[in-house]
């Protein structure tokens, strides 16, 4: 209906534009609609719309038989309102049997001209069964014939007055609407232009990072290099490799007999979780879905939820096997503690132990030689760097701390750069408009829930009757989707057309269901609301969201605004 | 899958045990003498009735017990025997465990089952030709029945024409188990052997005589053994069909073991019955005990009028009729075993002769089916659960958007405040009044569910009425008896109770129940009734109900008492507005009908849960209760597109049309599946609302004969024995409609069985089919296999509309199907669909009759004339026949272009007018067919269309 709604509409409008041609028209038959009455003109038969070949005599017309294949001999009349894709189908009633008529209605319904109001058709089912159907023929017209003694008055007058008074507050809300879109375009563009300043300054910043960070680097590098030919002294004799080696065995011995330990309760843990799940399986399997007691219910629902969360593998095989290596006693795993515990001396620290016998002016002369030969050793691959368990110095130390966290600006000035470069090619829908929402949140209250959406976050779901927040879906993409709805007279609706779409997935796994997602529709109102929450099937949500970011879109591509033109 | 572990097997159920075992004994022996003896002094025939008393020797000593016997002979040709115990009669017993219970044998069956048709014979008598041994009635139209009752062993056979059609006792099977006192048996010792029984206490196992465990309730049987229990047998009958409710065969299958057939008795023990298995004797939600037995040329059957639990074998045996004619074609007995846990024995007789005076004389003793409401018959919407009332009116909003038409919308448990009926939910249904409001606009319904537990809460008043006022159901030791079910904790109103049914009454006014208003309308679920943790999901036996009857005795009128106090109650909502009820049942029992629909339950969206309604929907048509339908796409789980599609083309040919789904399915409405589903669905509903003055025809003549709404073969075709067992197509009324749905995945075509040589006629492109035998009908999903009998005149209405209450003022159009020799016949009711007025003759009958010798179309009324019918009359002045098509139009009509109408009332001058007439020649297999052009004559007037 809606398309044809809007032809009627524009057709009233050129006609109300010259008065003077439609006065002199003749009269229509009764349900011709003014595009149609060039069919209807010549004075003594009439020939089917989409059947040119069946002629009729005047008289069948409107005479509520049913001639024409299309039903355009009966324009005000519900005789040929079976005439459908919908009805059980009949026989052909062409003559050549290699031929069917064109059995399509040629007509889009019967014609109520509603004086004072928008002219509209209304189906042929809806002609003469009783019923006033005021939504579509305020004039009353529909019931012409009075059946069951049902007279419909002609409210035109106070419903075409109702409408314009809405339609003023729909055009009032509608221009507000739009100022506030302007004004969300003005907070998203401000918005992006912080984001591209961001970017601006997070170049040069990263610029003297790197500046930064290579000076640093070489001063690491002299600190070390004049660091490395310190000799470094144990404290006394056995050295500490044995001290270490005696207490990392102790504490090694304590470990694995607290792993042994900690592992038999995870197994008890697990053999009981597993026992739990057994019972809960089979309580599940056992009980009677029929019932309904809302308690079992829940108690199943979250055992289903829990049963459907990912729970990794049960128990990795792989680390059991490690495990049970690290289990084994010392020996078997190859690690001899005797051997560090009377400890060899190295070649380099015999090495050093020679000057111990020299004076010490000598000493500290050779001590420097040594240095220098060691370093020059070391720095040609000739000598190994001495094994040294106390780290490096101070200094180097220190240099390296600068070192890293330059870096570590820099890294996060470059993180922070892609990610508001991946922000400018991100989809923000018209205008960018959403950015300026961005993480917003709506509530609203349906029945024993209450609903929210975040826009481009998360939908949710909580019930009045307690427990938490129920995830309906993480935002993942904006589409556009075809919708033909009603509109009520508030303009609460989706009405007709092509509207913005987010899309939600990925919520909370459903019992007995896939996981949770939403599937918000927008259409052009003054401020954010969510107008009705459904379930289209089981955990698949749907709102329809009213919002002043997709109003101007909607005018932009050529659609009259939602709001404007169905009544 | 159904739980067995929930539900008894014979052999779990004492008394069927015993009985089964009894037979097994009996058969056992080379020759067995029956018990039971008629004492020919005791014999006594006064005013159509025979009364005397029956000696059943118990114990060695030959001591007997005494069963007062009757047998009563009515007016219809119907014998009517009961036996009784004298001893619990007289109270002359105890009870053990100090029990409150009704000594008596219950007797109060036919009080809930039986309405009518009780009028004794003036005619029957004492045969003349009498014979030692055996005493002889004569009854029955001209005396054509014949009882002959045999004195030693008792038996009675039952005879027409003098053939015998019945035999009681037969096979000696005939068990009243007497009362007698518990005889304790001192306990064994510690460590002895038990001391060996002696003979006299061995020959009877007592082991289930008294306390009796099942799934850990224990039925304390405060009464001890009371069984009753017959064999009735039918010689040279083949075929048996009845005793619903059953997922089953029309045609009821052997109950003993073997291929094929059941190892268990057909068992009759109302129950909410989970998931419910197919091809099985299993009980279900409701019983009606009634039986018939057909074979070429006759129909005869039994109602066993019993409430307690009821288990029946069915055993089939070929023989010759007589051994010694030899070529002559043998013949099939079939034996039954009826087999009661307590009570009187009480059985209807019904000598037939044919499938229609066993619907017809079965109807008049227990009512016929009420005439509905126009809207009832049209198709429900119903879910569990449309959750709010934006939803409701979401819905009803859709239906119009899509145009397909529907009339009633449906609330399950959900839209209660915390599920205390008569209450509304005020989180999710703050508004009842806008939505019936909105509803109301296009004439449709809602319906709400009303079950019998009532929530044991604070603060709801009817809880706190019911117990104070005593109205609730009893347990054994005399408290309310609590349970569980939806609620959870609950407590059961007891129906049986006549202040029960008066304070029942008071809750449905509308200034009590708010949010309620005219266009609303009651379900009652659960009424078996269903209690979530007692035995067999359901009361213990030795709960008490009104008049300290036990739950045992009365466990299957249970669910109608309560079906019974709503209907009361719907007619009392407001004084002066008084419409026919709607009250839609799960649970019934013989006389359910009276009082509105039933469903066959918790089905499955399954293609077999499909195929099993057609055989279940036949069977309630053919036990009395027709107005019967399946859930539409199954209850459980969700059905694939294509098994909805041919859901919806299957339902539409159930009497009572319902989409139903399980809280835990997707949504299913008929709009929902999209293309090309929706646009086939729609097609589908549309036909029956096009169809709807046929429909509401066979109702009537239900409602005014007892005859099916939807008829299997043999019912139609009574002669044709190929057919007797054919229960997966039917027959609409006496509409001559022959649908075959389609209930397999991907069929392309059915085969049709036709019982007749007459033509058939596609419904949609007039295909013909001729020729008894099958045929194979093309079915691709977007066509429903029905045929057009020929020989009928089909009446219609093919404007769509949005309801069936906006199609009231919609002129008709008529469909002539001609048969072999040109002629065709067929009748239409209409009324207000709505009032009472048709009772006092607001209504319009006609019979319309193509003659071919005239080659004429003429309308006759055949309704009596009543107070309003001049009135009615005039409101339907207006309501034209707007088109006669003839199907199978003979071919000289080639050049025919106008035929004459006349009207009654109409001046002569006018008489004479011509219209227009359409001729469609035969072309490609399909029928040569006519059209008249807008005959305008009155569908309530007598008129005459004449082709030559």
């Amino acid at each position: 209906m809606g398309k044809h709604q809007l032809e009627a509409i524009a057709l009233l409008c050129s006609l109300l534009a010259v008065p003077a041609l439609a006065a002199s028209e003749a009269p229509r038959p009764r349900g011709v609609g003014p595009e149609f009455a060039k069919f209807y003109k010549s004075p003594d038969t009439f020939t089917c719309i989409s059947n040119p070949s069946l002629t009729l005599p005047l008289a069948a017309l409107n005479d509520d038989y049913c001639d024409c294949p299309d039903g355009s001999d009966e324009p005000g009349t519900a005789a040929c309102s079976h005439i459908s894709p919908l009805s059980p189908p009949s026989p052909p009633t062409n003559p050549n049997p290699a031929a069917r008529f064109n059995e399509t209605l040629a007509l889009p319904g019967f014609y109520c001209k509603n004086k004072g109001h928008l002219p509209l058709y209304v189906p042929f089912s809806s002609v003469n069964d009783g019923v006033c159907d005021y939504e579509l023929c305020c004039d009353g017209s529909d019931e012409w014939a009075g059946v069951g003694g049902v007279k419909c008055e002609d409210r035109c007058a106070a419903i075409g007055k109702a409408w314009r008074k809405q339609d003023a507050e729909r055009q009032k809300s509608l221009g507000a609407a739009n100022k506030r879109r302007r004004e969300l375009v003005e907070a998203a563009a401000r918005l992006r232009r912080e984001v591209e300043d961001r970017i601006a300054t997070l170049g040069a910043q990263i610029q003297g990072q790197e500046v930064k960070v290579a000076s640093l680097e070489a001063e690491l590098a002299g600190v070390e290099r004049s660091e490395r030919g310190r000799v470094v002294k144990g404290p006394g004799k056995g050295g500490k490799v044995a001290v270490l080696a005696s207490l990392a065995k102790g504490r090694i011995g304590e470990l694995v007999e607290s792993l042994g330990r900690v592992r038999g309760e995870r197994e008890r843990a697990r053999e009981r979780v597993r026992e739990l799940e057994q019972i809960l399986a089979t309580f599940k399997e056992e009980r009677n879905p029929n019932f309904n007691d809302e308690g079992v219910k829940r108690a199943v629902k979250a055992w289903e939820d829990y049963a459907a969360r990912d729970k990794g593998p049960d128990s990795d095989p792989a680390l059991d096997r490690d495990l049970d290596e690290i289990l084994k006693s010392d020996a078997e795993n190859g690690l001899n503690w005797e051997e560090f515990e009377s400890t060899e001396e190295s070649d380099v620290e015999v090495l050093y132990k020679f000057e111990e016998y020299l004076p010490k002016p000598l000493r500290d002369w050779v001590d420097q030689k040594l240095r220098d030969l060691r370093v020059t050793l070391i720095e040609n691959g000739v000598l190994a760097a001495p094994h040294s368990d106390s780290g490096d110095s101070k200094a180097v130390q220190d240099a390296r701390q600068q070192l890293e966290s330059a870096k570590k600006d820099l890294e996060n000035d470059r993180k922070e750069l892609t990610s508001h470069q991946e922000d400018l090619q991100k989809e923000y829908g018209p205008d960018n408009i959403f950015r300026a929402l961005k993480d917003q949140c709506i509530d609203k209250d349906s029945g024993e829930y209450t609903y929210s959406f975040c826009w481009l976050g998360q939908t949710t779901q909580k019930s009045k009757k307690g427990g938490g927040h129920t995830n309906m879906g993480n935002f993942v993409r904006i589409e556009k989707v075809t919708v033909d709805e009603d509109l009520p007279p508030d303009g609460k609706g989706l009405g007709s057309g092509e509207r913005y779409s987010l899309v939600y997935e990925n919520g909370q796994h459903c019992w007995n269901g896939p996981n949770r997602s939403t599937r918000l529709i927008l259409a052009c109102a003054e401020k954010d609301e969510i107008w009705k929450i459904v379930e289209q099937e089981k955990c698949v949500y749907r709102m329809e969201v009213g919002t002043p970011a997709v109003c101007e879109s909607a005018a932009a591509s050529g659609k009259a605004p939602a709001a404007k033109d169905e009544l | 899958m159904v739980k067995h572990e929930n539900f008894k097997t014979c052999t779990q159920a004492g008394f069927c045990k015993r009985n089964r075992a009894f037979a097994d004994d009996v058969a056992q022996l080379s020759s067995w003498a029956s018990p039971y003896n008629l004492d020919p002094s005791s014999v006594s025939f006064k005013d159509g009735q025979l009364s005397g008393t029956i000696l059943k020797t118990v114990g060695k000593a030959g001591e007997t017990v005494r069963l007062p016997l009757t047998v009563t002979f009515l007016e219809s040709g119907t014998a009517r025997v009961t036996v009784d115990e004298e001893k619990r009669q007289k109270g002359d017993i105890t009870l053990r465990h100090d029990s409150k219970a009704r000594k008596e044998r219950y007797n109060e069956a036919s009080k809930w089952a039986i309405v009518g048709g009780l009028e004794i014979s003036t005619g029957a008598a004492l045969s003349r030709d009498t014979e030692a041994g055996s005493t002889r009635v004569n009854y029955g139209p001209a005396g054509q029945h014949e009882a002959v009752i045999t004195h030693s062993p008792f038996g009675i056979d039952f005879k027409r024409d003098g053939e015998t059609h019945i035999k009681f006792n037969e096979r000696g099977l005939l068990n009243m188990e007497h009362w007698r006192a518990k005889i304790e048996k001192p306990a064994p010792k510690e460590g002895e052997e038990p001391p060996p029984e002696t003979a006299e206490e061995n020959s009877e196992d007592e082991s289930t005589w008294w306390e009796e465990s099942f799934g850990g309730n224990t039925d304390s049987k405060p009464k001890g053994p009371e069984a009753v229990a017959l064999d009735i047998s039918f010689p040279g009958y083949e075929h048996v069909y009845g005793i619903p409710e059953h997922a089953s065969s029309l045609s009821l299958k052997e109950t003993r073991g073997g291929d094929g057939k059941y190892s268990e008795p057909y068992r009759l023990y109302n129950a909410d019955v989970f998931e419910y298995e197919l091809d099985s004797p299993m009980t279900l939600y409701g019983a009606i005990p009634l039986m018939q037995a057909h074979r070429k040329g006759s129909t005869v059957g039994v109602f066993w009028l019993n409430a307690a639990e009821t288990w029946i074998d069915v055993l089939k045996s070929k023989g010759s009729k007589n051994p010694l004619s030899l070529g002559t074609k043998s013949v099939t007995d079939t034996q039954t075993h009826w087999i009661s846990e307590s009570g009187i024995l009480d059985v209807f007789v019904l000598l037939g002769p044919t499938p229609k005076d066993i619907t017809h004389k079965y109807g008049e003793l227990t009512g016929f089916t009420a005439m509905p409401q126009q809207f009832a018959i049209a198709y429900h919407q119903c879910r569990w659960n449309y959750v709010t009332d934006e939803d409701v009116m979401d819905v009803d909003r859709k239906f119009d958007k899509f145009k397909i038409p529907y009339d009633v919308i449906w609330l399950d448990i959900e839209y209660t405040d915390g599920k205390k009926y008569f209450t509304w939910d005020p989180l999710t249904f703050p508004n009842p009044k806008k939505m019936h409001n909105q509803l109301d606009k296009r004439d449709r319904k809602l319906v709400a569910i009303i079950d019998p537990h009532i929530k044991n809460t604070d603060k709801y008043p009817v809880i706190d009425e019911m117990k104070s006022k005593g109205l609730a159901v009893k347990n054994k030791e005399g408290n309310d008896y609590e349970g569980w079910c939806w609620p959870g904790s609950s407590y059961w109103v007891d129906c049986f109770n006549p202040a029960a049914i008066k304070w029942w009454t008071t809750l449905f006014k509308y200034d009590s129940w708010k949010g309620t208003f005219a266009n609303t309308f009651i379900w009652n679920d659960m009424n078996e009734p269903s209690v979530f943790n007692g035995p067999e999901t359901t009361m213990p036996k030795d709960n008490l109900h009104y008049g300290n009857w036990e739950h045992r005795d009365v466990h299957n009128i249970n669910g109608l008492t309560f079906h019974n106090a709503t209907f009361e109650a719907m007619l009392e909502r407001k004084k002066g507005e008084v419409r026919r009820p709607f009250v839609l049942t799960r649970s019934f029992y013989a006389g359910s009908q009276r009082l509105g629909a039933m469903w066959t339950g918790d089905n499955l969206a399954e293609w077999s849960h499909l195929a099993i309604s057609i055989p279940m929907v036949l069977n309630q048509g053919i036990s009395g209760f027709p107005f019967s339908g399946a859930d539409v796409g199954g209850f459980f789980g969700n059905p694939s597109k294509e098994l909805l599609t041919r859901w919806y083309q299957t339902g539409t040919f159930y009497p009572f049309f319902r989409g139903h789904a399980h809280i835990d399915t997707r949504r299913r409405e008929p709009y929902v599946p999209g293309a090309p589903y929706t646009e086939i669905i729609s097609q589908a509903l549309r036909l029956r609302y096009q169809l709807l003055p046929a429909w509401y025809t066979a109702f009537h003549e239900a409602a005014t004969t007892g005859a099916p709404i939807v008829r299997p073969n043999f019912y139609v075709h009574p002669d044709d024995d190929k057919g007797f067992a054919i229960d997966d197509q039917l027959y609409v009324g006496s509409t001559g409609l022959l649908a075959k749905p389609v209930v397999t995945e991907g069929a392309e075509s059915v085969d049709i069985y036709l019982a007749d040589a007459q033509p058939y006629y596609d419904y949609f492109d007039y295909t013909t089919y001729v020729g008894a035998g099958y045929h194979t009908v093309k079915a691709p999903l977007d066509k429903i296999p029905l045929l057009m009998q020929g020989g009928h005149v089909i009446p219609r209405r093919d404007r769509p509309r949005r309801s069936s209450g906006l199609m009231k003022w919609d002129p008709f159009t008529l469909v002539v199907v001609l048969d072999n020799t040109g002629n065709a016949e067929g009748t239409l009711y209409v009324d207000d669909g709505e009032t009472f007025d048709h009772e006092q003759g607001a209504f319009i009958h006609r019979k319309f009759v193509f003659d071919w010798a005239t080659s004429s179309l003429s309308s006759i009324n055949i309704g009596a004339p009543g107070a309003k019918t001049a009135a009615y009359a005039k409101t339907m002045a207006k309501v034209r026949i707007e088109k006669v098509i003839i199907v199978g139009a003979p071919a000289s009509w080639k050049d025919l272009s106008k035929v004459g109408v006349s009207e009654e009332g109409v001046k002569e001058s006018k008489a004479g007018k011509k219209v227009e007439l359409k001729y469609y020649p035969a072309q490609g297999g399909k029928a040569s067919w006519a059209v008249v052009r807008d005959p305008k004559v009155a569908v309530g007037k007598g008129w005459k269309i004449e082709f030559a």
